[in-house]
């Protein structure tokens, strides 16, 4: 029962990643999905310490670190580079954390894809600033614990949607994957890779420190955060076009996703309610998109 | 082919010559006509190369460095605020070895909002290990533009020009438009030793811990301090090609000099024809002109000021808590020389008030009249002050 | 590349922070506090088994479209794929994870396709001789055939004696063939001498062959079966028209006449009771199964029931039977009394307890006793041989040995397990304790008798598969496959063709694609099989297949050489073992790794 998935790996043993990182196994596909043309483009996040410290590096493909809020406009950069030196195949990929494409790198994205850069924006996301300790972004869903939003003032805010304002742009391509669905996301990747212009990819990625959750557990929550529609698996075209690519096998609450995760062992009944009914309305709103 | 032409479009032009592959830029004013006319050139097919029309200044210089990482020739132009927002990128470009070449139009930092002329700007960036040249002509801007990707590709430390706002940036001059021959001749195509490919995959710019940070810093510094006569060299060529070289400093009658003034950019050319004045008159005062400001030619100005009995620093900045800082800078680079005459630090046209024949002459008066500066900075034309 | 790279001096350095080397060379293992082990473990149907087959292993194969390697596979431990394929119980169905999720796997009828394929390709099992030590098996049945099948692939000369006129004890004799085709039978004991064995029929033990013959044999293996029915203890049982059901099947398969008359009563609820009923239907008459417990109780195959069922037999539950009643010595009815059930007895299941006041009575001019069966161990009073019986069967110890040196025993005179597989295992177990014995090794290492032996043994985990240790996420729920059956009509038509139309197979097996399509349903419970979920999951890209197509051995028969992990690297997340969908990959405390 093999695997859709190229067997190349670009991805070497080796790097930080602490285990069960759902951060190292996406980029573990992302890569094996572009194959070794492909230029990597890592701002400040975990990744630029997965990566390996000088003088090592975990990556068989070029790696470009750069600054934090940089993931969209180095990558410009770089893809008119190739361009103009008569490169036009190698695929650049910006691999940025949550908080360098919700926050304090959404302007150097949207103005990127606003542009239409010919390049692959991957967002890996845990959720939270994981990097510098667990502390909140505007990807943190609403109820978790982080260090600054404990446990007595959990995040009030909900999850910003970040492939809505992708798809805002009217990029040709706008994505949500996740690890527990491998065959998916490499798809996705491949997919975005032979579209010329902006590629948005949105990644699911477990975080077992900052979760608080069991590093085993990484691709099941992972999966359970698919089946309980918390975070759908679907596709974008020119912003109008959205479709489902993976349909929950089963109907299962969205208690059963966060029970495993220790961030959220503080929620009352209600709040679990109140958590329930937001994704019940926000798929249902996706389903309207959907036409499915 | 000579031209009549405004400062900023020198730039164009000399990027243009330049051959500069990437350009991303973000409009500030003062500097928006050196994009608007590169843009021009890049639609009429006389420039090939990739415009990013980028959405912040910071972004200009990631993209710049990213272009750059990748092997193409990169440019970008800004001032003021634009310069300030670059600041975390600018430390970037330099860390990362990058030869970008921008041309920053000096403007003042708000608030409150100035788009005229002042120093400081660029001054405040010069830790980041970016070469400096302050031009004081078109003509000189065009060169310095050319100069510097051949210094800074040599080096591997990412170069900037600056010129003054409104007054150079948008004064018409005479400027000789050199052939893009004789520039392909002095400034052949960019080869970067490492770049970003796939067929020879590293990784730039990971984290690098106590053992090994410090020796990247070393050897950061050991290319500044090789810059010294590589831009001397460069200039040199530059000479021998199109027939102009500016020096790292330049020294204008200081031969017997007992008061020297010192200045850069607009204000060293209005001092000029104050010295010619006052010479006239039988003062003993000379001029020296610093060009290059980083790496700091230390050696050049203390050689220049060698014979002065007092030196005269003209800032059109300031650096606050301290002093103007060509002042701070050559003090601290006579410091540890043998001649050490006292320096009077002037601090004058800030927010681009204008400087004047008249403000230089009082300033060689006050120096003349005064054995010692009696105050740290000596503030010109400050109301009622 | 895995070299550390070291900087002496600072020329030595490149002039900007960029990578010359890769991550190899930092061994994140040493993170580790547990770490995956590949450990194959016992799925619930080899564990069931009687007859120590590797079911996981051949239904793997028959996936791979592997036919006769699946059926080696089976006759590595069971001479008699054919045979069980037909007539087991199957108790390796009855705890098969898959019935959570769309019904058991087929495992039977998946047996029986093998075997059936095997038959049309002509396939057989190599024989070698390579001892000289005689052994003597008395008994040509299930036992005592798998008995000399395994003695025979060691190489040993084998002799079986067996009292029939024909071979095969009760698959021969006690099955009828609409269950049991006869060539599939006499196929399977072809590859039987086929490896030397040599089977001597009309040689009853106590009669015509001596005890004192036995003595040129270094080795006795004793499967006589049960040979006596048990009487039911009513008066008129002696009376005419009274043929037990062991008899009955008997004189069928053997193609004697049989007089049965147009009604007939079975009396009990096992698979002998219900072949006796289905037969005397196919020999024309209205049959009526009396049993004392209820359905729930029948101890007969379920299928079985049912299809005498549809056939027409007619069952009475809780009734037994007090008297016969007869007239001029010939049977013509019975009084029967209704059960109730009370407690469990013995045999774990409710005593029956006669209602008093509720006798009644039948019409039924043949009676059919099919309550149990019982060992004839007379013989023994023929000569001096000292043998502990123990409550009608002869005693034995876990290698099969009774109390005479270098006699052994098994099957349903020995042991109370009353199925072809067991007697199978049985017969094995024997053989192998014969091996040891006639090499002078100790006897040891057998497992309890309720327990199967491996003639080839696999070295995997016992600890047995169950549902919950299974990763629901890789499975859907698939329906399984039934096989066809022949329609009623023309299972038990015209007698008129007596001889041909009454022994028509009524279970007709699957076909390729549906033995194939059954095949993939399997979860492959403990077994790794190479599905690549591990490799895949891998966030420290640790795990590597060890070999690529095509395999040495059967993939379900890897056992944990399909991949490597690379302890270099492995930080023990424990992914691997979570995701793991048939609970292949075992977590184990690192400590006890570190020296």
């Amino acid at each position: 029962m093999s695997y859709a998935i190229p067997d190349e790996e670009l991805l070497l043993s080796g790097h930080l990643a602490c285990p069960g990182c759902g951060g190292s196994l996406s980029m573990r596909l992302a890569l094996k999905a572009l194959g070794e043309k492909t230029i990597l483009v890592i701002p400040a996040c975990c990744w630029s310490i997965i990566a390996g410290a000088f003088p090592y590096s975990s990556v068989k493909v070029p790696l470009m670190h750069t600054a934090f809020e940089t993931g969209g406009s180095a990558a410009a950069g770089i893809k008119a580079a190739l361009e103009v030196q008569g490169d036009t195949e190698t695929t650049v990929l910006t691999w940025a954390g949550d908080g360098g494409t919700f926050d304090i790198g959404l302007q150097a994205l949207s103005g990127a894809v606003e542009r239409n850069e010919d390049f692959i924006y991957a967002c890996y996301d845990n959720e939270a600033y994981m990097n510098t300790g667990i502390q909140r972004s505007s990807a943190t869903p609403w109820g978790a614990w982080t260090t600054t939003t404990p446990v007595r003032h959990p995040k009030e805010r909900p999850k910003k949607d970040i492939v809505a304002i992708m798809a805002a742009h009217r990029i040709p391509y706008t994505a949500t994957a996740t690890i527990a669905y491998p065959e998916d996301l490499v798809r996705k990747f491949q997919k975005a890779k032979g579209i010329r212009g902006a590629k948005f990819i949105h990644i699911l990625s477990p975080c077992p420190p900052g979760w608080k959750m069991e590093p085993a557990y990484s691709i099941r929550i992972s999966r359970l955060a698919v089946e309980s529609k918390v975070f759908p698996l679907y596709e974008v075209e020119t912003g109008e076009k959205w479709t489902i690519t993976v349909w929950p096998k089963r109907e299962v609450p969205v208690r059963e996703y966060l029970k495993l995760q220790g961030r959220f062992s503080h929620l009352t009944e209600e709040d679990i309610e109140f958590i329930q009914e937001n994704v019940d309305r926000q798929w249902e709103r996706l389903g309207a998109r959907a036409g499915q | 082919m000579e031209k009549v032409i405004m400062g900023n479009h020198a730039v164009s032009y000399g990027a243009k010559l330049a051959r500069a592959q990437v350009i991303a830029a973000y409009p500030i004013t003062p500097q928006t006509q050196i994009v608007e006319m590169l843009s021009e050139f890049w639609a009429e097919g006389l420039l090939d190369a990739k415009f990013i029309k980028v959405e912040s200044e910071h972004s200009a210089m990631a993209a710049c460095i990213g272009a750059s990482s990748a092997g193409a020739r990169a440019f970008t132009a800004t001032s003021s605020q634009g310069l300030a927002l670059m600041h975390e990128m600018l430390h970037w470009a330099a860390g990362a070895r990058l030869p970008i070449v921008m041309a920053n139009v000096n403007r003042a930092m708000g608030p409150g909002w100035s788009i005229w002329t002042e120093q400081t700007d660029s001054l405040a960036q010069r830790d980041t290990g970016w070469l400096q040249f302050y031009c004081e002509s078109n003509q000189e801007v065009l060169d310095s533009v050319i100069q510097a990707f051949k210094i800074a590709e040599q080096v591997l430390l990412p170069t900037m020009l600056v010129l003054d706002a409104f007054v150079l940036s948008h004064t018409q001059e005479p400027v000789d438009i050199p052939d893009q021959e004789l520039v392909d001749r002095y400034l052949p195509p960019y080869d970067a030793r490492y770049k970003l490919d796939p067929g020879d995959p590293h990784a730039f710019g990971a984290m690098v811990a106590p053992p090994h940070y410090m020796e990247l810093r070393y050897k950061i510094q050991k290319a500044m301090e090789e810059a010294v006569e590589v831009a001397r060299q460069a200039d040199g060529e530059f000479r021998e090609i199109f027939g102009r070289s500016y020096g790292l400093v330049e020294k204008y009658r200081l031969e017997d000099a007992e008061v020297v003034l010192v200045a850069s950019a607009t204000i060293t050319s209005t001092a000029r024809v104050v010295v010619d004045e006052l010479r006239e008159e039988g003062y003993k005062v000379g001029l020296l002109k610093v060009r290059m400001f980083r790496p700091f030619p230390t050696k050049d100005v203390r050689e220049a000021l060698a014979g002065a009995r007092k030196v005269a620093v003209i800032d059109r900045n300031i650096s606050f808590g301290h002093g103007g800082i060509f002042a701070e800078e050559i003090k601290s680079a006579l410091y540890n020389g043998s001649h050490r005459p006292p320096i009077f630090g002037f601090i004058i046209g800030l927010g681009g008030r204008d400087v004047t024949p008249a403000s230089i002459r009082g300033i060689a008066e006050y120096t003349f009249e005064h054995d010692t500066p009696e105050m740290e900075i000596i503030w010109r034309e400050v109301k009622n002050s | 590349m895995t070299e550390e790279i070291v900087f002496k001096t600072e020329a030595d350095m490149p002039y900007l922070p960029m990578s010359l080397g890769t991550t190899l060379v930092n061994k994140t293992g040493s993170w580790r506090y547990i770490r995956p082990l590949y450990v194959d473990k016992t799925p619930p149907c080899n564990h069931n088994c009687p007859a120590g087959e590797d079911v996981v292993g051949y239904l793997a194969l028959i996936e791979e479209g592997q036919y006769k390697e699946g059926w080696e596979l089976i006759k590595q431990e069971n001479p008699f794929p054919g045979v069980c394929g037909r007539v087991c119980p199957h108790p390796c169905e009855s705890e098969c994870n898959r019935r959570e999720l769309g019904g058991a796997m087929a495992i039977h009828t998946l047996e029986r396709f093998l075997a059936d394929h095997a038959a049309s390709q002509r396939t057989s099992v190599p024989a070698s001789k390579r001892y000289d030590a005689k052994i003597a098996i008395i008994g040509s049945g299930p036992s005592g055939l798998s008995c000399a099948y395994h003695l025979g692939r060691r190489g040993y000369p084998v002799t079986v004696f067996e009292a029939l006129p024909v071979v095969g004890g009760m698959m021969r004799v006690g099955i009828p063939e609409y269950r049991l085709p006869r060539e599939v039978l006499e196929r399977e004991i072809a590859d039987i001498e086929a490896l030397g064995v040599e089977i001597e029929t009309n040689m009853r033990l106590g009669d015509n062959l001596k005890l004192s013959d036995l003595e040129d044999y270094q080795a006795i293996f004793i499967a006589v079966g049960l040979q006596k029915s048990r009487k039911l203890n009513v008066p008129g049982e002696d009376a005419e028209g009274v043929i037990p059901g062991l008899e009955l099947l008997k004189r069928v398969n053997l193609g004697e006449e049989v007089q049965v008359g147009p009604s007939v009563a079975v009396i009990g609820g096992g698979n002998t009771a219900v072949d006796a009923a289905r037969s005397a239907l196919r020999l024309g008459s209205k049959v009526t199964i009396l049993y004392r417990r209820s359905r729930e109780e029948m101890p007969a195959i379920a299928g079985e029931i049912e299809e005498a069922l549809a056939e027409g037999v007619k069952i009475r539950y809780l009734t037994a039977p007090i008297e016969l009643l007869t007239e001029n010595g010939w049977v013509m009815g019975l009084k029967c009394v209704k059960m109730e059930l009370g407690e469990p007895d013995e045999s774990g299941r409710r005593r029956p307890m006669p209602i008093a006041g509720s006798e009644y009575a039948l019409k039924a001019d043949t009676v059919i006793p099919a309550i149990g069966q019982e060992a004839d161990t007379s013989f023994l009073e023929t000569g001096s041989w000292e043998l502990a019986v123990e409550r009608g069967r002869i005693v034995i110890d876990w290698a099969g040995l009774t109390t005479r040196e270098g006699v052994f025993s098994g099957g349903d005179v020995a042991t109370p397990f009353g199925t072809v597989a067991h007697a199978v295992g049985s017969g094995k177990r024997a053989a192998l304790a014969i091996d040891k014995y006639l090499r002078g090794e100790e006897l040891s290492g057998f497992p309890p008798i309720d327990e199967a032996v491996h003639a080839v043994p696999k070295d995997i985990d016992p600890a047995i598969v169950r549902f919950e240790d299974l990763n629901l996420a890789y499975f859907e729920e698939i329906e399984r496959t039934e096989q066809p059956q022949r329609p009623i009509e023309e299972r038990v038509s015209g007698f008129e063709y007596f001889g041909w139309a009454q022994y028509r197979e009524v279970n007709l097996g699957f076909n390729e694609e549906e033995a194939q399509a059954e095949a993939e349903r399997c979860f492959n419970c403990g077994t790794c099989n190479l599905c690549d979920t591990c490799l895949i999951f891998c966030p420290d890209v640790a795990i590597a297949r060890l070999m690529a197509p095509p395999y040495p051995v059967p993939l379900a028969r890897l056992n944990g050489a399909g991949y490597e992990v690379n302890y270099d690297y492995c930080k023990g997340c424990g992914v691997c073992a979570e995701e793991c969908p048939r609970c292949a990959i075992s977590i184990e405390e690192e400590i006890k790794w570190k020296k």
